[in-house]
């Protein structure tokens, strides 16, 4: 796998996110898994850790908050893309149709293109809500203050699968585990290369501190110390 | 072939230590070296160690800010497993790096690893700023690095180089040390201890408080080190800090040193070292 720079075919809003499509195609990994991108033009000397996945002009893109620093990488007109990198989640075919999909804001990318049973969603407002319409899966949506863990109906789910912050996928795995449903999370954790060679992405699995980028974004809950 | 401190290799570019694991590189990018003309492994300590606690990174202007905490499986496992399979994937000189927290954890490294012809040669971390005691403790004293390069020295008969801190108050007499002690070649140098603080909390951003600056924002204070380095002995000098591209890469050797290693610049771009070495060939 090597570096591969590409130009950026556009950038669509997306509520309060911004969309950025690739024009040049770059292997996109299953979902869960992650790209490093930066703007080799740009102020930024790291690359940053963005969920890629196919938009549905059938390009690769990736969303962004624009309102943090990393919303530079909406106004770069080429990126250098390293993908698909980490270990996504774990799925037999029958579990997609009754697994049942948590995500707190920008973490619901990992679920673009999954047909779940169903979606529970929590954004801080209803701009963010809007990138709900990535995923194909009945929603339920929960505007902050509201908490994804409220009256979670676990009621013929399979498996769970949670993204967003350490918080919230701590309280769902923890919902999870009382019901006796696995559970997958996709963490996060700040990244300078994403291929185990920096060991900053460190996070906490299995009592010990390993690396994200090679143990997942993506890990069985249990693991989780 | 270039000689550095005994080492034949075959171009000027090595990896900095710390900064490009050889299995999970040939495991992610199915590429173990990255087309260094050596690998020089991650720091080894005597025992496993689980490293600093996160957040370990953040970006600075023109750099990184680290406190990785030298975390690793500990020499033991290192040479029954790690080493080996490292030696398996990677075709060029592995240079084992060992960092300790006393004269003693040094020379016993050095005697594990004497018998381990994969460990090509051997790399004091005399400067990692992100452990308490020990390491940069040692290479800030010109008596402990003479003591510990030349304990190292007599349980090692292979190449050694010696890692030094930038911003050493008097880097000739540290640099006169390791010499006298028996280094075949200094490396300069290793981040420098900085910190950043959390704008909304106002504490600091890294879990271990304090870090190391490495990066483009490295660079002139290595440059300095290198140069200082090269007035004050005749040994080989691995230059490293903020080498982004062939002309940095340039820079160092104008400074006096025999090659360079890339660190940081592998973490946005791991196809640097090959870019770098394959520019220093075509000006």
């Amino acid at each position: 796998m090597e570096l591969t720079e590409v130009a950026v075919a556009g950038v669509d809003r997306l509520g309060a996110y911004a969309l950025v499509r690739l024009a040049d195609d770059v292997p996109v990994g299953p979902p869960g898994t992650f790209a490093m991108v930066r703007d080799p033009v740009g102020a930024a000397f790291l690359p940053r850790p963005v969920g890629l996945f196919r938009a549905a002009d059938g390009r690769p893109a990736f969303l962004i908050d624009p309102s943090l620093g990393i919303g530079s990488l909406a106004r770069a007109e080429r990126l250098a893309v390293l993908s698909p990198l980490g270990r996504g989640f774990v799925l037999e075919g029958a579990e997609v149709a009754r697994a049942l999909l948590v995500a707190g804001g920008i973490g619901i990318t990992v679920f673009a293109g999954v047909r779940a049973a169903r979606l529970v969603a929590g954004f801080r407002s209803p701009e963010h809500a809007v990138a709900t319409s990535l995923v194909d899966a009945p929603a339920t949506i929960r505007l902050a203050p509201a908490l994804v863990t409220d009256d979670l109906d676990l009621d013929g789910i399979a498996v769970v699968l949670a993204s967003g912050p350490a918080g919230m996928v701590r309280a769902v795995a923890a919902v999870a585990a009382a019901a006796g449903v696995p559970c997958q999370v996709a963490l996060e954790a700040p990244m300078a290369c994403g291929f185990g060679a920096c060991y900053g992405c460190a996070v906490r699995l299995d009592g010990t501190w390993k690396r994200l980028c090679i143990e997942g974004p993506v890990v069985a809950a249990e693991r989780l110390t | 072939m270039i000689a550095l401190g005994g080492l034949q290799i075959a171009h000027p570019v090595l990896n900095a230590s710390g900064t490009l694991d050889a299995l999970s590189a040939h495991a992610v990018l199915g590429d173990a070296s990255l087309g260094c003309a050596a690998h020089v492994t991650k720091t080894i300590t005597p025992l496993a160690r689980e490293g600093n606690p996160a957040p370990r990174i953040t970006e600075i202007s023109c750099g990184l800010l680290n406190s990785i905490g030298l975390p690793g499986p500990g020499i033991d496992r290192f040479c029954a497993e790690v080493l080996p399979a490292t030696a398996a994937i990677v075709d060029v000189p592995i240079v084992v790096s060992i960092g300790g927290f006393s004269i003693d954890d040094y020379a016993l490294l050095a005697d594990r690893l004497s018998p381990c012809p994969a460990a090509a040669a051997i790399e004091l971390n005399l400067s990692c700023p992100n452990v308490k005691t020990g390491c940069l403790a040692i290479g800030s004293d010109v008596g402990e690095t003479e003591a510990v390069t030349a304990a190292v020295r007599a349980r090692f008969a292979r190449p050694l180089f010696v890692k030094l801190a930038p911003g050493l108050a008097d880097l000739a007499s540290i640099a006169r040390a390791a010499v006298a002690g028996g280094a075949d070649a200094l490396t300069l140098t290793n981040t420098a201890r900085g910190m950043a603080m959390h704008r909304g909390t106002g504490e600091p951003l890294l879990g271990a408080r304090t870090g190391g600056v490495s990066g483009p924002a490295l660079r002139p204070q290595a440059l300095a080190a290198v140069d200082a380095a090269r007035a004050a002995v005749d040994i080989a000098i691995v230059g490293v800090g903020g080498i982004e591209t062939a002309d940095d890469a340039r820079d160092y050797l104008a400074a006096g040193a025999t090659a360079v290693a890339v660190g940081t610049a592998i973490f946005p771009d791991p196809g640097a070292p090959r870019r770098i070495a394959a520019g220093l060939v075509t000006p």
